[in-house]
């Protein structure tokens, strides 16, 4: 017998052998972890894995909401639809661009806000609470605010540029300025949630690496380009996958403050659902929709994650 | 035993003073069985309490539970309720959207429960919106349209005089005359503007209850059924089947200019909403329901005046409230039925209608309302007669007022009105069509 066949022999006698019978501790341990698992499982059950499948089995059928009971089975025509008609394309078109606005924006103006507030500042405190101001602020208030800034006539933003001379910008009301100025609110809003997460990543990086590297002579900027940005992988992994599920899951400035205009220029995904299903009364489709949202999602997630993956660790 | 005889004496009298009492309130008590209708409604909305009361004393086995939600919730929380287990027995909802309930049996057919005399009675328009394929399904209880309000003291200033009667209606461009005169400060930036903005939905214009009214005006209902002027003043066929060439006509992307060219080239009129513009002194014109009048006669913020609204070629305001209906699956559907119908006839309508203050559905009720018989609020009633036209009526309405009001905001902004309708066209097509 040679030697690879002797290993080859080893590892199926070890996935045969026999599992050790669980002890009685652990079998206890086993009954408290279910017991605590339960209920959270429970409601996840019922209020996110139900509705997916009936979303998904909805999403093969016509009917609206005024008159379920009307359904009608449709096989592949809600998908076929979306092929068909422009609107799933241009709607999708439109989050995807926004998500990549956002998530542009977001990543670099965190991570230099982070870095900031990582030094040893005297009001470091009162920076980081003006940064996350706008996170714990509810998105209603928000975007009501920003309707009043971004006002074509009276707004303050075109106050202080017609101060400086700058003409008068249409904002909400245009065509190629709606989507930007929604981006801008969303970076606003958004930024200081992605400055504590890469606080806490420069937290976490060990002190003596930088140190070391800066008696070897290395720059700041090299102590930041080979030790530090590398070492922040992970967190930079989290902070792109959260920002853009986040951005392709946006309803409310749509809802709020454009209603989907001005001619579908900021009709996210999101929003063109809700209007299919609430305004337009074809569920069916809204859920077909949803489907194709939930599998884009968990796509792009999974690429930025092979993409992103870390390759060190400390 | 004196004392014992006043003390018998005072027992005896109170229980015969007590028993005289009770007898006095003669509060009717029930002797079946109760039921308790489930009513949606939007806040401060009809059935007011006064009525309610009036109608309870005729029918005391009769409670109510009342469930609030939002005007623009409204449409949505229908949605959710009326196909659950257990749906509200009476609905308020936006009359247009009268046919599309219908159409999904949601609403109860309630034309076996009206009075005598309710056809001859009931406003031509409120009727036509309130039926599906020959059946009424809401009686309606008040009636709205919208004319032009204007600031007195603006509008005598820049030396212009607003028509106050049907006859001298101002045509748009005379209109936007009398704008350009009135406003103050830059063009699209106005300190006083021309027109002011709607106070419905966020402010923005667009909204077809109040902008489709501009390119419907450019269109005439006489010329013949297959003219684009006659389908360019009904919007959608009247089948119902298409609104291919009703929106995107030459008549209408004409009108469709002008309008553009208030927010834009003229700069008359914002392209977003002022809260309380016009009743701050912000506009000079206003075109509003009776309710800002009826606001203004209760709180003179200012002096005001009523003109009638602007038109191309022929006038046309359109019609139309929140009303309530019955629900099909109502576990008392007899009940709903009656109460409904019973609040919107005699004297339960007219406590209803001058609670709010909006004009009445019943013709008969117009003369007791003085308010609406001399000017400035005569112009509504008058209007409502001469020029009412429901929005363009059908199963698919609440799609078609969506997809319409998308496009018609999107000339607001700058648009190419031809472009934007030929699609509103395609839209409400393929809605039609599912």
């Amino acid at each position: 017998m040679s030697t690879g066949e002797q290993i080859l022999t080893v590892s199926a006698g070890a996935k045969t052998r026999p599992r050790k019978a669980a002890t009685r501790r652990q079998k206890q341990e086993r009954l408290v972890a279910v017991g605590f698992l339960a209920p959270f499982m429970l409601l996840l059950l019922i209020f996110q894995y139900v509705p997916l499948l009936v979303m998904a089995r909805n999403s093969f059928y016509d009917y609206s909401l005024l008159n379920p009971a009307a359904e009608k089975f449709v096989g592949l025509r809600n998908f076929a639809d979306m092929i068909e008609y422009d609107d799933a394309g241009r709607s999708f078109g439109i989050t995807f661009l926004f998500a990549f606005g956002v998530v542009a924006f977001v990543i670099p103006i965190a991570f230099a806000l982070a870095l900031f507030l990582n030094s040893k500042l005297p009001a470091r405190g009162l920076v980081r609470t003006m940064i996350m101001l706008p996170v714990v602020t509810s998105s209603v208030v928000t975007a009501t605010m920003w309707s009043f800034l971004l006002d074509p006539s009276n707004g303050l933003i075109n106050g202080a540029l017609d101060i400086v001379g700058i003409t008068r910008q249409p904002f909400l009301t245009s065509t190629t300025q709606a989507l930007p100025s929604l981006i801008a609110m969303t970076l606003w809003q958004q930024v200081g949630f992605g400055t504590i997460l890469f606080l806490a990543g420069l937290q976490g990086v060990p002190s003596e690496l930088g140190e070391a590297a800066r008696i070897d002579g290395a720059t700041r900027w090299q102590v930041l380009w080979n030790i530090t940005i590398p070492l922040l992988s992970r967190t930079t992994l989290f902070v792109v996958v959260i920002m853009t599920v986040f951005s392709l899951q946006t309803f409310a400035p749509a809802f709020l403050m454009t209603q989907g205009g001005p001619q579908e220029a900021t009709n996210l995904i999101v929003y063109h659902i809700y209007n299919t299903a609430f305004i337009m009364q074809q569920a069916g489709y809204a859920s077909a929709l949803s489907v194709v949202l939930l599998l884009v999602v968990l796509a792009i997630s999974m690429v930025q994650m092979a993409l992103l993956r870390s390759r060190w660790n400390y | 035993m004196k004392i014992y005889s006043i003390v018998f004496a005072s027992l005896l009298g109170a229980t015969a003073l007590g028993a005289t009492g009770a007898n006095a309130q003669s509060t009717p008590t029930c002797t079946g069985e109760t039921v308790t209708l489930r009513i949606l409604r939007t806040p401060g909305n009809y059935p007011y309490p006064k009525p309610m009361e009036a109608w309870q004393k005729d029918n005391p086995c009769v409670k109510f539970e009342i469930n609030e939600v939002p005007f623009p919730q409204l449409a949505d929380t229908i949605s959710v309720q009326a196909a659950s287990s257990n749906p509200p027995d009476i609905i308020v909802y936006d009359g247009p959207n009268t046919q599309s309930y219908a159409a999904a049996g949601i609403l109860l057919p309630i034309t076996k429960y009206l009075p005598k005399g309710w056809d001859a009675d009931i406003l031509p328009a409120t009727k036509a919106e309130h039926s599906y394929n020959g059946e009424v399904y809401s009686p309606g209880i008040e009636q709205t349209t919208v004319a032009m309000y204007y600031n007195k003291k603006l509008v005598e200033a820049a030396g212009v005089k607003p028509p106050q009667t049907l006859a001298e209606a101002w045509t748009w461009p005379q209109a936007l005359e009398a704008f350009k005169k009135c406003q103050q400060g830059p063009a699209g930036a106005a300190t006083v503007w021309g027109l002011g903005p709607t106070r419905f939905g966020n402010g923005q214009p667009g909204l077809v209850y109040q902008d489709l009214t501009y390119q419907r005006s450019a269109g005439d209902p006489k010329a013949a059924p297959t003219s684009s002027a006659y389908k360019t003043f009904w919007a959608f066929a009247p089948d119902g089947k298409t609104a291919e060439g009703y929106l995107n006509t030459p008549e209408a992307v004409e009108a469709l200019k002008f309008y553009q060219s208030m927010f834009n080239a003229e700069g008359v009129a914002p392209k977003v909403g002022i809260p309380n513009a016009f009743f701050d002194a912000k506009a000079c014109f206003y075109i509003d329901t009776p309710a800002a009048g009826n606001a203004l006669i209760k709180d003179p913020k200012i002096e005001w005046g009523i003109t009638p609204l602007p038109y191309f070629k022929t006038p046309v305001v359109h019609t139309g409230s929140t009303t309530f209906g019955a629900t099909a699956r109502s576990k008392h559907p007899e009940i709903a039925a009656k109460f409904v119908v019973d609040m919107s006839w005699g004297e339960y309508a007219y406590m209803n209608v001058s609670q709010r203050g909006n004009l009445p559905t019943l013709k008969s009720l117009f003369s007791r309302f003085d308010v609406y018989n001399k000017y400035p609020m005569k112009v509504f009633v008058d209007q409502l007669q001469s020029w009412g036209q429901p929005r363009p009526p059908g199963p698919k309405f609440a799609q078609y007022d969506k997809i319409v009001s998308e496009a018609l905001r999107g000339v607001a902004f700058g648009g190419d009105p031809a472009e934007l309708m030929a699609d509103a066209e395609k839209k409400v097509q393929r809605i039609l069509d599912r």
